[in-house]
C-alpha cells in the first residue's frame, strides 16, 4: 500500500460509516417476552410448546404454510402446490429459487434430509429408534424426545420419495387425508442439509437451525436473549426489520414497565387484567385475539363421585362460560362449538352445541344421581393458564350455587395434578389443533395411545373405536359422522371435559408500529406486516 | 488448631452432603422432570423417551447411589434441558451474579454501618428516628416491592435508567440499589442495636472518666466490640452472593444465578439445582468459617479462650 494510500485509509473508513447505515433504514425491533426456549434450543420438535410456535416461522417453514393472519386455512409455502396421486400419498412441487439462510438454494434433498435423518436420525422413520444420546451432546443423533415427537406427528410415514430436484412425495404406509395438515406443523419445518452435516453436534445445530424464514438466528444467549437479524434473500420480499431482537423478561409488570419506558417495542404474554392498565397510556395498544387452543375443565371418571356421568353432566350445566369470558378475559375470546374450530374447514360441525348454562338441569341431574355433597377435588396450578387460579374460584362458585361441593387444592406442577393417587377428580387442561381437523385436536388428547388414557383419567371404548376409524378414514361424509359421535360421547353421554372458550394471546405494543396479531401462538414480523412510525 | 480446622471441615462436608441428599429427594418427589422439561402437551412417548434417556425410569435409590457416586468423582451431572454440563452452566451465570451483589454489599456496609453508628452516637435525635425509621422501611419492604417501585420512578416517569436486561453498566444500578438499600437497613439496625449495648457498659463509662478523648473512646473501644453481631449479618450477606440476588434477578430480568435457579427448579433440572445448591452450601460454609476466624482476631478473650482450651 502506497504511503497516500495508508493515510487517506481512516478517513475513508470515517466517511464510509454513514454510508453503510444508510443503507439499511429499517428498524431493529425490541420484544419482551415471558420465555424465549424450554429447551435451549430453536429445533422445532424439541419446542412444542406456546414459547416455541411464536418463534418457529420466523426462521424455519414448511412446505405447506398456514396462514395465521386470517383464518388458519393451509397456503402454499416452500411449496408451490400438492396433489393427491392416491389417498396414502402426497406429492409437492417445491418452490424454486429458495435460500437458506447460508445461502444455499433448497432442494428436495433437503426435504428428504429434513423428515429422514434430521427428525428420525439414522435409522430412518421407521427404525427401531434407540437413541440413547442425552439431548444430542455427543452426536448428530436426535434426543430420542425429538424422534418420538417425529413419529406422533407423522405415524404412517413410510418414505420420501424425491422425484427430482424440485418434486417430492410422501408416502404414507395407511391412507391419511390430513398428510397436508401434517406437512404443514412446525415439526415438519425444512431445514439445511449442509448446516446440520457441519455442525459439531446435534445441540449445536438445535441451537441455530438454518432454516429458510425471513429472519436468521444470529445471536443466542439462553434465558436472556435472541437476536434475529433480516434474510435478504428471503423468497416472500425483503423482511421489514433489520433486526430482532426478543428478550426474555420473566415478570409481567416488568414487560409491561420496559414497553412503557420505550425499551421494548413489543410486550408478549400479556393477561387480560392488564390490557386497561396498558390502554390507559394512549402511545400503546393490546392486539390479541382467540388462538387455536381450548381452555377445559378435565375429569377424572374413576374418581368415586364423577363415575355417575349424571354428575359430570351437571357440572357441565352449572357453568356460565359467557360469565367468564366476560369477567376474565375482557370479552376478547369466544367460546368454540364444543372441541373444535371454525378452522377445521369441512370437519366443522356448525350446528353442534355445548352443554347450555342450566342450573335447574344440574340440580335436578344431582337428585337424579342422589348426590349429597360428597367433595370432588379439584387439583389446581398457580395460573400456568392466564387467569388459571381466577377462574377456578368462580367456577367453584358456580357449582356451589347447584349443591356441587368442590374443592380447590393447590399443586405445584402438571406430574402433582394428574399423579394417579386418591384425591384426583377435576383440572385444568387445554387442547391445542395443531391443523384444522379433529385428529390434529380433541384425539391428540383422548383416545388410544394418549395422556388421558395413559393418565387413565377417561376411556371410552366406543370412543376408542370411532377415533381409529375416523383416523384412517377418506370419505368426508364418513369422517364427519364419526366426528359427530365422538363429541356426543366426550361431551354429552359420558363427559370427558367441560368446553370453557378459547385461549387467546394477546401482545402490547407501540399504537405507531402497524402490525397485526395473528390467530394463534406465531408471531409475524415478515414482509408486509410491519411498518414502524405508522 | 488442626484439629479445630479438621472437625469444622467434616461438619462442612457433612453439611453439603445433607443439603444435596435432601434436595435430591424432595426434587424427585415432588415432579417428574420428564413431564416438565417437555411440556404438557408433549406426546406421552415423547416424555417416555425422556425419562429413559436420562435415567428417571430406574428406582429413586439407584438414582441417588449414581448421582452422590459421580459427585465424589466430581462430575456434578449435566442439565437435562439443554445437555450442557451443570457445572458450566452454573459458572458462567457466576459473573453476572456478582455483578449485582458485590457493588449491593458495598453499598450496604458503606451506607448500613456508618448509618448505624451515627444513629446509636445521636439516640434518640432527629436523626436517629429518621435513620431507623427509612431502616425499618428499607428491610420490611420486599425487594421486588421496592424493586418495581424504582424502576416506575426511575425508568417508566423520569426515564433515566433501563428497567431490565444486563446490557450496560446502566443496566446493573437499579438492581444494585435495590439489593443494596435493604441489606444496608438490616446494618444500619443491627450496627445500632451493638453499639448502644456496648456504649452503656462499664468499661465506656471508665474510658469516658479516665479522659480518653470521645472519639477515641468509639474508635477504639466501642466500635471493635459492637464489631462482631455486625460481622456475623455480614457473613451471612457474604455466604448469600451467589443465590442471594434470586428475586431481584427475575424482577430486573438479570441472568444470573438466581434465575438460573428458579428456572432449573421451575424445569425439575436436577443437576442443575443441585450444582446450584451445592456451590451455596459451600459459599456459606466458607463464609461461615471466615467469620469464626475474625471473632478470634476482633474479641480477644475469645484467643485466650482458645489457648485455653488448646
Amino acid at each position: 500500500m502506497h504511503r497516500r494510500q495508508l493515510l487517506a485509509a481512516p478517513a475513508l473508513a470515517v466517511l464510509a460509516r454513514p454510508a453503510v447505515a444508510q443503507a439499511d433504514q429499517r428498524p431493529v425491533v425490541t420484544i419482551a417476552v415471558q420465555k424465549l426456549s424450554n429447551s435451549n434450543t430453536f429445533e422445532p420438535p424439541r419446542e412444542q410448546s406456546n414459547v416455541g410456535f411464536r418463534l418457529h416461522g420466523l426462521y424455519a417453514e414448511q412446505l405447506v404454510g398456514t396462514d395465521w393472519l386470517r383464518d388458519a386455512r393451509l397456503v402454499p409455502g416452500l411449496a408451490t402446490a400438492w396433489r393427491r396421486p392416491d389417498a396414502a400419498t402426497l406429492e409437492l412441487t417445491l418452490r424454486q429459487g429458495v435460500r437458506f439462510h447460508d445461502g444455499r438454494e433448497m432442494t428436495a434433498e433437503d426435504v428428504a434430509f429434513s423428515f429422514g435423518e434430521r427428525l428420525f436420525g439414522t435409522r430412518g422413520a421407521s427404525g427401531a429408534g434407540t437413541s440413547t444420546v442425552l439431548a444430542g451432546t455427543n452426536s448428530k443423533e436426535p434426543p430420542a424426545e425429538v424422534i418420538a415427537v417425529g413419529r406422533r406427528t407423522y405415524p404412517g410415514l413410510d418414505r420420501i420419495e424425491i422425484v427430482d430436484r424440485y418434486t417430492v412425495r410422501f408416502v404414507n404406509r395407511t391412507p391419511d387425508v390430513t398428510l397436508e395438515g401434517r406437512v404443514a406443523q412446525s415439526v415438519g419445518a425444512i431445514l439445511s442439509r449442509e448446516a446440520f452435516a457441519a455442525a459439531e453436534n446435534w445441540l449445536a445445530w438445535g441451537r441455530i437451525p438454518v432454516g429458510t424464514g425471513p429472519y436468521r438466528i444470529a445471536e443466542f444467549r439462553p434465558d436472556t436473549m435472541l437476536v434475529m437479524e433480516a434474510h435478504d434473500a428471503y423468497w416472500g420480499g425483503r423482511p421489514p426489520a433489520r433486526r430482532l431482537r426478543f428478550v426474555e423478561v420473566p415478570e409481567v409488570s416488568a414487560r409491561v414497565n420496559g414497553l412503557f419506558s420505550g425499551e421494548y417495542d413489543f410486550a408478549c404474554d400479556i393477561p387480560p387484567d392488564q390490557i386497561t392498565v396498558v390502554e390507559r397510556n394512549s402511545r400503546f395498544e393490546v392486539l390479541g385475539s382467540p388462538i387455536n387452543n381450548i381452555r377445559k375443565f378435565s375429569f377424572d371418571k374413576t374418581h368415586p363421585v364423577l363415575a355417575d356421568a349424571r354428575i359430570r353432566r351437571a357440572m357441565s350445566h352449572a357453568i356460565d362460560r359467557r360469565m367468564l369470558v366476560e369477567t376474565l378475559w375482557a370479552g376478547r375470546t369466544v367460546i368454540p362449538r364444543g372441541m373444535q374450530l371454525e378452522s377445521y374447514g369441512a370437519m366443522y360441525l356448525a350446528d353442534w352445541e355445548n352443554p347450555r348454562f342450566d342450573p335447574a338441569e344440574a340440580r335436578r341431574l344431582l337428585r337424579e344421581a342422589n348426590y349429597r355433597g360428597e367433595p370432588i377435588p379439584y387439583r389446581l396450578l398457580n395460573n400456568y393458564y392466564t387467569s388459571q387460579v381466577a377462574n377456578a374460584q368462580i367456577a367453584v362458585e358456580m357449582w356451589r350455587a347447584v349443591g356441587l361441593n368442590v374443592q380447590i387444592e393447590m399443586r405445584e406442577n402438571f406430574t402433582q395434578v394428574t399423579a394417579r393417587t386418591p384425591g384426583r377428580g377435576v383440572r385444568d387442561w387445554s387442547n391445542t389443533s395443531i391443523f384444522g381437523d379433529p385428529v390434529a385436536g380433541i384425539l391428540r388428547a383422548l383416545g388410544p395411545r394418549t395422556e388421558a388414557e395413559r393418565n387413565a383419567e377417561w376411556t371410552n371404548p366406543e370412543f376408542d373405536r370411532v377415533a381409529t376409524a375416523l383416523e384412517a378414514e377418506t370419505d368426508m361424509e364418513r369422517r364427519r359422522a364419526q366426528f359427530r359421535r365422538i363429541l356426543e360421547i366426550a361431551e354429552r353421554e359420558d363427559p370427558c371435559y367441560i368446553v370453557l372458550h378459547q385461549a387467546a394471546a394477546f401482545t402490547a405494543k407501540r399504537r405507531d408500529i402497524a402490525w397485526r396479531a395473528a390467530n394463534g401462538w406465531a408471531m409475524n414480523f415478515g414482509p408486509g406486516n410491519l411498518r414502524v412510525g405508522a | 488448631m488442626l484439629r479445630f480446622v479438621a472437625s469444622r471441615i467434616a461438619r462442612a462436608a457433612l453439611t453439603i452432603s445433607m443439603v444435596v441428599t435432601f434436595a435430591f429427594i424432595v426434587l424427585r418427589m415432588s415432579g417428574d422432570p420428564a413431564q416438565i422439561i417437555m411440556g404438557a402437551d408433549a406426546p406421552p412417548e415423547a416424555v417416555d423417551a425422556f425419562r429413559t434417556a436420562w435415567g428417571l425410569d430406574e428406582p429413586i435409590w439407584v438414582q441417588y447411589l449414581s448421582y452422590f457416586w459421580a459427585i465424589l468423582q466430581g462430575d456434578l451431572g449435566r442439565s437435562m434441558r439443554d445437555g450442557r454440563d451443570a457445572i458450566v452452566l452454573v459458572t458462567e451465570r457466576i459473573p453476572a451474579t456478582l455483578a449485582l451483589t458485590l457493588p449491593a454489599l458495598a453499598i450496604k456496609i458503606g451506607l448500613g454501618i456508618p448509618a448505624g453508628i451515627y444513629a446509636a452516637l445521636h439516640r434518640n435525635s432527629l436523626a436517629d428516628r429518621i435513620v431507623m425509621v427509612v431502616a425499618v422501611a428499607g428491610f420490611t419492604v420486599p425487594s421486588f416491592v421496592l424493586g418495581l417501585l424504582l424502576v416506575l420512578l426511575f425508568a417508566v416517569q423520569l426515564g433515566w435508567l433501563p428497567s431490565g436486561g444486563q446490557e450496560s453498566w446502566r443496566h446493573a444500578i437499579l438492581p444494585v440499589v435495590t439489593l443494596g438499600l435493604g441489606g444496608a437497613a438490616v446494618l444500619a439496625r443491627f450496627t445500632r442495636s451493638a453499639m448502644l449495648e456496648v456504649l452503656g457498659q462499664p468499661f465506656i463509662r471508665t474510658a469516658s472518666a479516665k479522659g480518653v478523648p470521645w472519639r477515641a473512646v468509639v474508635v477504639g473501644h466501642a466500635l471493635p466490640n459492637a464489631a462482631i453481631p455486625t460481622v456475623t449479618i455480614i457473613g451471612f450477606m457474604v455466604g448469600s452472593l451467589i443465590a442471594g440476588a434470586v428475586v431481584v434477578e427475575s424482577v430486573f430480568s438479570w441472568p444470573g444465578v438466581g434465575r438460573l435457579l428458579v428456572v432449573a427448579v421451575g424445569n425439575r433440572d436436577l443437576a442443575v439445582v443441585q450444582c446450584v445448591l451445592l456451590l451455596v452450601a459451600v459459599t456459606m460454609v466458607c463464609s461461615n468459617l471466615i467469620v469464626d476466624l475474625l471473632y478470634g482476631l476482633l474479641d480477644p478473650r475469645l484467643r485466650g479462650a482458645a489457648r485455653k482450651a488448646a
